[in-house]
């Protein structure tokens, strides 16, 4: 049975907040809830950053997802 | 900001090529931080090292796309560029534009940037080269409202889609790139401007096998023109290249004596697959052995044309040497009819992406492009996932090796067996 | 109204894309759109497209810097004010072109861009080499190996005469990529410049902790090379950093992307190295990579004067030697590679030899060649 949204979107941001590394790939997320689809998961990842809850974080490359204020960052160190 | 001696970037500044730096000196006289920007540049000639630092966070809120930090790493000497952002500018199809467009963007970077900019970036882009964390939010507040445009992507998003100029100046349009690149373009905007994927993922479109925007040598997503009814015949213009009325490869060779027009030399003997011949002075053409290289309607565009029944060929996967080393894409679905339905989306098309990226997300690995994906698990489970019926035209040749992956259903009896029933036929 | 600091959201729009191209088209290719018949090049330069109606859209192609300024841009605006109803184009090589709907108008513009100095030198097109694609360098770019508008400005200089005529074999794209990430790709370009490190990753090792997440510049090292591993930091405290087995290091540089930590950029270390017969049409032949054939040439700042010369060594031999239509790779396959290093006179070495993955597809396996000087 998968998560609801708002369900989905709190495993993700407690994972942000407590996983060791601040940075994260959409893809470490999808263990908040398997039975996402892949596509339901980076919205829910994405929808947090609209509501400010977490960052990305970009490489250039590649992105990455930290809960604010966890990245490091040039301008903040 | 005061100006910098920069006595090696003076020497760029001689030939005949347009120079750079002749142009940000210039620019250094309405927008001083460009001095900064050459002081910068000649250090590096000097050090013969970049002093760019990356920077992460930086962007437009709620966009995970569109804008690269950049910071210097000598910003006492250098304030002017302390921060040097990049934005990156989703460019019109095929670049395309008009003087009010360009003068407006120009306006907008004199306010906000640096004024220099790339006209275009590798990906496509109008990229604006230079600008500080604060000016961001007011840079897209007006590209958005004034200007109406939009940033493109970056980062594991889906890149800014690029196509060739195809119908609007050439006649070699297979399908109307322009139009695939910008419907597509307004379909997947929260893929271009929010990651999405495993890595980066680019479309390209070309519309006829020459690829001008190089779909098959850099785009996970390459849809190239195609025909499969017959090459369209002018005979009487093929005689005007045997007689020299019209000069071959629509005169890309005038520079030099390259000696009378031979058509046997010149077109029949480079078809790769030796299907034209002439009968007289009747060019013949066995359309069923030709595998549309292009080659003989660029030399005789005047006589020669792709045929009516076009559409698309689509190949998958392509990517720089990074980091298992490059890849052409891979031709996945022969072809295609590139047509719009009812509700104006390109429905087909969509689908063949969509079944790629549900796949792509599940099995990707974190920054593997999905052409790696597709190298690791093998082409054979990728036509499964893309429910491509298997077909001679997606090997050069068949496998060498007989390493199988026989599954247990494709074997009379299944896998499970008894050994000791086996030992009684067969003793140890 | 407009942008409100103390409500970064207020009025947001987002997600409306590029506008809609049909309205920068000049009138010529909006009414012949998807209705053109046949194309000449009329002169290095200038195309001449012919439409289902009779009409014929004129375009004089003229070399551009990628780095350009907003005033040169303006310049360009108001050439296309002054003949081209305001329309302007620029092509995937960096080319701009200016596009008019009759043949008595192409003199006037031609005139108007030679009076403009050198901004805007006409070529491009046909049997030339057209300008050079390239990526950042030293302008903008944390990761680069060499500088790439001064190196392509260089060589352009060098190959000017080449890109106003139509005197080569078939085209040659030459292109520049300042790293091995290649943001643009010259992999398969007749002739890449490629700008390489050849020293490993330094370890920062007071900065690592704040700087980088160990784990992303582990996993980065596409061979494995970068391990973790406890350290002394400069004020001798134990501390969790990496070590790199530079043994193993291929100089690509992902470490660094992912870890500010560990710069490997180095004057003397980073160079450029030349990779020849790639192409992307399917004309022919099939599309094929670029092959590595000189392992490394220094940074030599402001002109880059070895990797001009080696750029033009290869055009030129080229040039005179390979069959009209001809592209650098057919050539070099033609003649076999054995040929190619003989008549460029450029020394083979080992480092030509593949042994990174799916290294064996390069290696000759069969005892059809030729004997050239290599063989003693």
């Amino acid at each position: 049975m998968a998560l609801s949204k708002d369900e989905l979107k709190a495993a993700i941001l407690e994972k942000a907040m407590t996983a060791p590394k601040p940075q994260l790939y959409v893809k470490d997320f999808y263990a908040c809830d398997p039975d996402a689809k892949p596509r339901d998961v980076k919205n829910a990842a994405n929808d947090l950053v609209k509501e400010g809850k977490m960052d990305f974080w970009s490489s250039g490359s590649t992105t990455m997802y930290a809960a604010k204020g966890r990245a490091k960052d040039e301008e903040h160190r | 900001m005061p100006k910098h001696d920069t006595p090696l970037l003076d020497e760029l500044e001689k030939g005949p090529w347009p120079s750079f730096v002749t142009d940000l000196k210039r620019q250094a006289e309405k927008k001083p931080e460009c001095f900064d920007i050459l002081g910068q540049l000649e250090l590096s000639f000097k050090d013969k090292i970049t002093h760019w630092k990356h920077g992460g966070i930086v962007g437009v809120f709620g966009y995970g796309g569109g804008i690269v930090g950049r910071y210097s790493d000598v910003p006492e000497r250098f304030p002017g560029v302390a921060h040097f952002h990049t934005v990156r500018l989703n460019q019109p199809s095929s670049k395309f534009y008009s003087s009010a467009k360009l003068r407006d963007i120009c306006n907008l970077w004199e306010k906000y940037g640096s004024g220099m900019t790339n006209m275009h970036g590798s990906t496509g882009d109008l990229v604006l080269l230079g600008t500080t964390t604060p000016n961001l939010e007011p840079l897209f507040y007006e590209l958005t409202h004034d200007l109406n445009q939009d940033l493109g992507g970056s980062g594991s998003n889906l890149r800014t889609p690029e196509c060739c100029l195809g119908r609007a100046r050439c006649e070699w349009g297979c399908y109307d790139t322009q139009d695939l690149c910008h419907t597509l373009t307004m379909h997947y905007q929260d893929e271009i401007h929010r990651p999405a994927f495993p890595y980066k993922f680019k479309f390209k479109f070309s519309g006829c096998p020459n690829d001008c925007v190089a779909a098959i040598a850099r785009s996970d997503f390459a849809v190239i023109g195609t025909w499969r009814d017959d090459i369209r015949i002018d005979q009487a213009a093929v005689k005007g290249y045997i007689t020299g009325e019209f000069a071959p490869n629509a005169g890309a060779h005038s520079g030099k004596d390259w000696g009378k027009f031979d058509i046997k030399k010149e077109v029949l003997d480079l078809c790769p697959t030796e299907c034209m011949w002439m009968e007289g002075d009747t060019l013949k053409i066995d359309n069923s052995e030709c595998t549309r290289c292009m080659h003989c309607i660029n030399v005789m565009p005047r006589a020669l044309r792709p045929g009516k029944q076009q559409g698309a060929t689509i190949c998958v996967g392509a990517k720089a040497p990074i980091l298992d080393g490059a890849q052409f894409a891979t031709m996945t679905i022969p072809f295609i009819e590139v047509k719009k339905n009812e509700d104006g989306e390109f429905a087909e098309v969509v689908e063949v992406i969509e079944k790629i990226w549900d796949w792509w997300m599940e099995v990707g690995k974190n920054r593997e492009r999905v052409g790696e994906t597709i190298m690791r698990v093998g082409l054979p489970t990728f036509l499964k996932v893309m429910e491509v019926t298997p077909a001679p035209q997606h090997v050069k040749e068949p496998r060498s090796n007989p390493y199988v992956f026989w599954q247990a259903d494709e074997v009379e009896g299944g896998w499970d067996r008894d050994v000791k029933e086996f030992r009684k036929r067969n003793a140890q | 109204m407009g942008y409100d600091p103390a409500n970064p959201m207020a009025d947001r729009i987002t997600d409306i894309g590029p506008p809609h191209y049909e309205q920068f088209f000049p009138p010529v290719v909006k009414k012949n759109y998807g209705k053109w018949l046949y194309h000449e090049i009329i002169q290095p330069g200038v195309l001449m497209h012919k439409g289902e109606s009779g009409d014929e859209c004129y375009t004089v192609r003229v070399g551009c810097a990628r780095l350009i300024s907003i005033e040169l841009i303006r310049e360009i605006c108001d050439i296309a004010d002054a003949h081209c109803d305001g329309f302007v184009r620029w092509t995937t090589r960096n080319n701009v072109e200016f596009m008019v709907d009759s043949k008595a108008k192409v003199q006037p513009l031609m005139d108007d861009l030679k009076s403009r100095g050198n901004k805007f030198p006409v070529g491009g097109t046909g049997a030339s080499v057209s300008n050079c694609v390239h990526t950042q360098g030293w302008i903008h770019c944390h990761t680069p190996a060499t500088d790439a508008s001064g190196v392509v400005k260089a060589v352009m200089d060098e190959l000017f005469d080449y890109f106003t005529s139509h005197k080569l074999p078939a085209q040659v794209r030459v292109a520049l990529a300042c790293c091995l990430n290649m943001c643009g790709a010259v992999h398969a370009s007749d002739i890449a410049i490629l700008g390489i490190h050849r020293k490993p990753p330094m370890i920062d090792h007071d900065a690592i902790t704040g700087l980088c997440e160990l784990p992303l510049a582990i996993s980065s090292c596409p061979l494995g090379a970068v391990k973790p591993a406890t350290v002394k930091n400069s004020a001798g405290e134990d501390i969790k950093s990496v070590k790199v087995n530079a043994e193993r290091c291929m100089f690509c540089g992902n470490c660094y992307t992912m870890c500010p930590a560990m710069p490997l950029a180095d004057p003397d270390g980073d160079g450029i190295a030349i990779l020849v017969g790639g192409k992307v049409s399917n004309s022919r032949s099939m599309p094929m990579f670029s092959k590595l054939v000189i392992p490394f040439l220094p940074n030599t700042p402001p002109r880059w004067p070895e990797t001009v010369a080696a750029v033009k060594n290869i055009l030129e031999t080229y040039a005179k030697d390979a069959r009209k239509y001809e592209r650098v790779g057919e050539w070099a396959a033609r003649i076999g590679w054995e040929k190619f290093f003989e008549k460029t006179g450029i020394p083979f070495t080992i480092k030509s030899v593949d042994d990174y993955r799916l290294a064996y597809d390069t290696w000759r396996t069969t005892t059809q060649f030729k004997f050239t000087s290599h063989i003693k």
